[in-house]
């Protein structure tokens, strides 16, 4: 009960791995830095990533800077985007900024962070009202008006990139890096910018988080109780233009959403809470950063963009094969173990009903007998009892009188254990029959199918239920005993 | 800086000058006609793809292609047109099976599985076109927004030892053809299919066959047509033709028709515009295209915006 | 006898949708300690009633007043159920993240909750016999559990006017029990509740006033005098086979009650 009574995001469980990160920037800022160029072509692998770790290099850290505001802020953007199912807004805002960047860039005449920043905002904002507009004026569907958003924004924004490109001071500007990302021309401004818009994230985050939650999930509800649901869409949307808007220099047009959706869709994997999930979230991000980058670092041709995109996802990749409660590969395993588990009580099952057709005086049963009542081949049968062996739920005996014994086993016996799980799995089947039969007014004959599922997960609670509702019963429809928990515990007697 | 960035508008440089010499006539003629073909056959397709809701998947395909388009320069060392064309249809169709895998047997909403999957293929054709596209002459802009500039400057084609054409302009004019053909023979099939699947099933039509048969004529003619507009401005092409025809015409075939008037328009129009503007031809078209929706958004007579006015006035007040 | 304003208080409501009139002339006054069940045929503007009372579609004509105030103003008062599909069920948020959203009045903006809220939303989860499903995600539930979730929510409010857009929608009969006990027990402490109701053999069970809604307002007062076989014909169309229909479906009802009592007991 207490656990409920906790808060949900402790302030100081959040200051726990905020406070290195924040001296960790201050210390790459403060500390001084070698003007060593890049690229020194006669380092080893070893040489290059020491002189990567050590952050020595300036435009090493101007690098890992970037990549880890990033994926910062672009995580926890994220996180906000995959969960209002906005992942495509993401892709279609990054590339309606790019007339604006083309703006930014004329109005400046030279490639101003701050000025490309706004410019980029208010195409983003044109087109986010674009697509409202269509919405609810037009039939057209979200998904082609994000279509028609995205491509008429971007094919003016490349219009006017190709006409800067020609004109006399454009060639040199480093401008059409905007499409594939370049991570080597970021400046200090470009930080800045990445520094404020992570920081805005961040307050969003955690002063408007329940604001925040309730007009994602309940946008009705939260309207009822006096929020102004619009403006905090507008909110979102503005600093989602942000974190887009940064990240293009980094990783370029296309891979920006890739940044927003990828890390955000892996911690949605990992956890049901949306506090938990925005952290994964960002620190995935921040991961995939500075080891995109690191790897880019080493080899040479490496683009930085596109590595940070494949190191997210195969961190996506190991989760979805992996991760203990969501994975496909745990899912897998669990339900293989589950059917050879349904399989072995039913032979098991068999096993019982053959000693009982005997009335119990023989403990012996043989492997043909145990064959035609599962209505199996021999070699299956045979399969069948050998993981039992296995599993030790049975012992096997060659038959009497055989000097040599045979290669296959031709009669079992039940060992304690099995017996006790016989017992278990007959009396479920036969006391589901009995309460459908009475309870639910079954007819006697529907039932029998039902339980033969329902036998092998009945849980021990729902079974004493049971049995007290019907008042401890010894028959089952059909006349057969039901086992009782004396029964089982006392073993099997001849 | 001595240039405006909008320059003055010359209308004999830029509507009577490129087709003043017979080479430079025919030089433009194929820029035109290249266009022509790539508006006409996406629009086709692309009609089906926006009734279908799959418009976004077309834009993944278009990107998932990279990947595959990567390996074929590679491992041909030429930029030969079936290789080409196998690669990179296999890889967008790896895309949408992807895509569609993780829709269903992952707990990821639908739009997070597409946005997801298609960004990570494209930049994994990135990467292998850093590692090893400078052998294959590739440039990297050129797949974001073309370079139909440059068609007729393309390798001719040679069949029998005639020489027909530029390449590109022939791979277009075929696959052209095969969506024609395509859609004219299927039409009912693909008709049904896309309004009423429950019906569709009952007609005992193979759903996921024809699924399966419209993606792969998708990523044909994406595959066909990035060479010209890049992969981002044939999504434009997909889209802009059936949506703009949508506010005049309600029954489809009308629509599909509607394709061919507006590919003329498009084509023309940007290379004019182009030619004015000295910007990219393809960026140059998708503007064409959007001024036209917008323009048809306002007159339509099919619920545009004019038509609606006293319902639009209401609308503004209550959003 | 208080000058208090009453909880709720329409006059000559009028909401039409692009030239098309939903709701015409509605007038209505809801006193204290009430509970008014609004019936009527789909279609007929009840759920737009409750969403325009909220001031979440405008309307065209007359006004609203909650305890002498239009709506905007007495936010915190009044409490909102509203049909389950503007939920996203897929977000990352548990029951008890939920219910919690009730006392975001209470928090302010800015403002983390704090015990004593928490203390409140286990309580009513407690109430809805939700607690042991705190901190499961809202998506992981039954239809009638999510109900109750919401249920739950709008206790937390601590509201003295609620609006319920048919919460008896899609339930177990069990948890249509509990909720009928929660809403009387809100009753008895002096609340309002205006409920959109579906079901018509219920309706004269569970409420003691009733608005019959048809576009226009049919009817209004107390269960005797609307539940009337003239007045329900004239709500539904005049068809007389729905009455007699739903007659027998009352009285068949009380027997099927009793043969569900005793499954449901087991669960």
């Amino acid at each position: 009960m207490n656990a409920i009574y906790s808060n949900p995001i402790p302030v100081r469980g959040w200051s726990i791995p905020l406070v290195p990160f924040a001296l960790g920037c201050i210390a790459l800022f403060a500390l001084p830095a070698h003007g060593e160029q890049i690229g020194g072509t006669n380092d080893g692998l070893l040489e290059r990533s020491l002189r990567f770790l050590s952050l020595s290099d300036g435009s090493v850290r101007m690098v890992v800077m970037g990549t880890l505001l990033m994926g910062f802020g672009c995580g926890i953007m994220g996180g906000h985007i995959v969960t209002r199912r906005l992942s495509l807004f993401g892709d279609t805002l990054s590339h309606a900024v790019l007339p604006g960047v083309a703006v930014g860039f004329l109005w400046s005449q030279s490639k101003d962070s701050w000025a490309i920043l706004i410019g980029a905002t208010l195409a983003g904002f044109l087109g986010v009202a674009l697509i409202s507009m269509i919405r609810k004026t037009t039939r057209i569907r979200q998904d082609s008006a994000l279509g028609l958003v995205l491509s008429g924004f971007y094919a003016f924004g490349i219009c006017m990139l190709t006409r800067i490109q020609k004109m006399e001071f454009g060639n040199q500007s480093g401008i059409d890096k905007y499409l594939f990302g370049q991570v080597v021309g970021l400046s200090e401004s470009d930080l800045w910018t990445m520094l404020l818009s992570c920081a805005l994230i961040l307050l969003l985050t955690v002063f408007l988080y329940k604001e925040m939650l309730v007009t994602g999930f309940d946008s009705d509800f939260a309207r009822s109780i006096g929020l102004p649901v619009e403006f905090l869409q507008y909110l979102l949307w503005l600093l989602l233009a942000f974190s887009v808007i940064t990240s293009l220099q980094v990783v370029g047009v296309v891979l920006v959403s890739a940044l927003l959706v990828i890390p955000a869709a892996t911690a949605s994997l990992m956890t049901e809470k949306m506090d938990r999930l925005l952290f994964c979230s960002a620190l995935l991000g921040c991961a995939a950063g500075v080891i995109g980058s690191f790897i880019s670092f080493l080899g040479s041709h490496l683009p930085t963009g596109p590595l940070i995109v494949l190191v997210s996802a195969a961190f996506f990749l190991v989760t979805l094969l992996f991760h203990p409660r969501t994975g496909l590969l745990p899912q897998w395993l669990s339900s293989r173990d589950r059917d050879r588990r349904i399989l072995r009580e039913n032979t098991l099952k068999a096993a019982y009903q053959e000693l009982e057709a005997m009335d119990f005086k023989q403990e012996i049963v043989p492997v043909s007998q145990l064959a035609s009542r599962r209505r199996i081949s021999m070699p299956q049968a045979y399969r069948e009892v050998e993981s039992l062996v296995t599993k030790k739920f049975v012992t096997i005996h060659s038959p009497p009188g055989d000097a040599s014994p045979s290669l296959q086993p031709v009669m079992l016996s039940l060992t304690p254990k099995g017996w006790e799980t016989a017992c278990r799995i007959v009396r479920n089947h036969r006391l589901w029959e009995l309460y459908l039969t009475n309870e639910a007014r079954y007819a006697p004959d529907h039932v029998h199918e039902d339980a033969e599922k329902i036998e092998h997960v009945l849980g021990e609670e729902t079974v004493r239920r049971i049995e007290r509702i019907l008042s401890n019963p010894r028959r089952d429809p059909h006349g057969k005993l039901i086992p009782s928990q004396q029964d089982i515990e006392r073993g099997f007697v001849a | 800086m001595k240039e405006p960035f909008i320059r003055d508008f010359d209308p004999i440089d830029t509507f009577v000058t490129p087709w003043a010499t017979a080479a430079d006539a025919a030089w433009n003629g194929q820029i035109v006609l290249m266009g022509f073909l790539v508006c006409l056959s996406c629009g086709l397709v692309g009609a089906f793809i926006v009734v279908r809701r799959l418009a976004l998947m077309g834009d993944a395909i278009s990107h998932g292609i990279l990947p595959g388009l990567a390996l074929a320069f590679i491992v041909m060392q030429s930029r030969a047109l079936l290789p080409m064309f196998f690669g990179a249809c296999i890889a967008g169709l790896l895309c949408s099976a992807c895509i569609e895998w993780l829709q269903r047997k992952s707990i990821l909403k639908p739009d997070a599985a597409l946005g997801l999957t298609f960004t990570s293929f494209f930049a994994l054709g990135v990467l292998l076109i850093s590692l090893h596209g400078s052998n294959a002459h590739i440039d990297p802009d050129c797949l974001l927004y073309g370079e139909i500039g440059l068609i007729p400057l393309a390798e001719n084609l040679s069949i029998a030892g005639f020489e027909i054409g530029s390449r590109p302009l022939i791979s277009m004019l075929a696959i052209t053809i095969l969506v024609i053909l395509a859609l004219t023979i299927f039409y009912r099939q693909l008709l049904v299919s896309s309004f009423d699947l429950t019906l569709a099933k009952t007609l005992g039509l193979r759903i996921n066959l024809i699924h399966f048969g419209l993606m792969l004529l998708l990523a044909l003619t994406i595959v066909s047509a990035f060479e010209a507009v890049g992969v981002i401005l044939v999504v434009s092409m997909l889209i802009f033709p059936s949506v703009t025809a949508a506010f005049f015409f309600t029954r489809m075939p009308a629509i599909l028709l509607c394709s061919i008037p507006l590919s003329v328009i498009y084509s023309f129009g940007g290379f004019f515009l182009a030619r004015w503007l000295d910007c990219s031809i393809a960026g140059a078209m998708v503007l064409v295209a959007f001024l036209c929706f917008v323009c048809a958004w306002v007159i339509g007579s099919q619920g545009g915006l004019l038509q609606r006015a006293p319902y639009l006035r209401r609308a503004v007040a209550e959003s | 006898m208080t000058d208090a304003p009453s909880p709720l208080e329409i006059h000559d409501l009028t909401v039409s949708y692009q030239r098309k009139p939903v709701l015409y002339g509605i007038d209505l006054v809801v006193g204290e300690g009430s509970l008014v069940g609004v019936i009527g045929p789909n279609g007929g503007g009840k759920s737009t009633l409750i969403k325009s009372i909220m001031g979440m579609i405008p309307h065209n004509g007359g006004w609203v007043k909650i305890f002498g105030k239009p709506p905007g103003k007495s936010c915190s008062r009044v409490g909102y159920v509203p049909q389950r599909e503007s939920v996203d069920w897929d977000f990352p948020v548990s029951v008890l993240d939920v219910v919690l959203m009730g006392r975001y009045n209470h928090a302010g903006w800015f403002r983390r909750l704090g015990k004593k809220d928490r203390r409140i939303a286990c309580e009513c989860l407690e109430k809805v016999n939700m607690l042991p499903f705190a901190d499961r995600q809202i998506g992981k539930l039954s239809g009638g559990q999510q109900q109750r979730v919401f249920l739950a929510r709008a206790l937390a409010q601590e509201s003295d006017l609620y609006l319920m857009d048919e919460p008896f929608a899609g339930v177990d009969a069990v948890t249509e029990k509990a909720i009928i006990e929660v809403l009387r027990e809100l009753k008895s402490q002096g609340k309002s509740l205006v409920v959109v109701h579906h079901d018509l053999s219920t309706a004269r069970e569970y409420f003691d006033q009733l608005v019959l809604l048809n576009m226009r307002l049919i009817a209004v007062g107390k269960v005797e005098d609307t539940f009337t076989r003239d007045l329900l014909q004239k709500t539904y169309g005049g068809r007389l086979t729905i009455f007699t229909e739903v007659a027998d479906q009352s009285a068949g009802i009380r027997e099927y009650d009793k043969e569900r009592r005793s499954v449901s007991s087991m669960e």
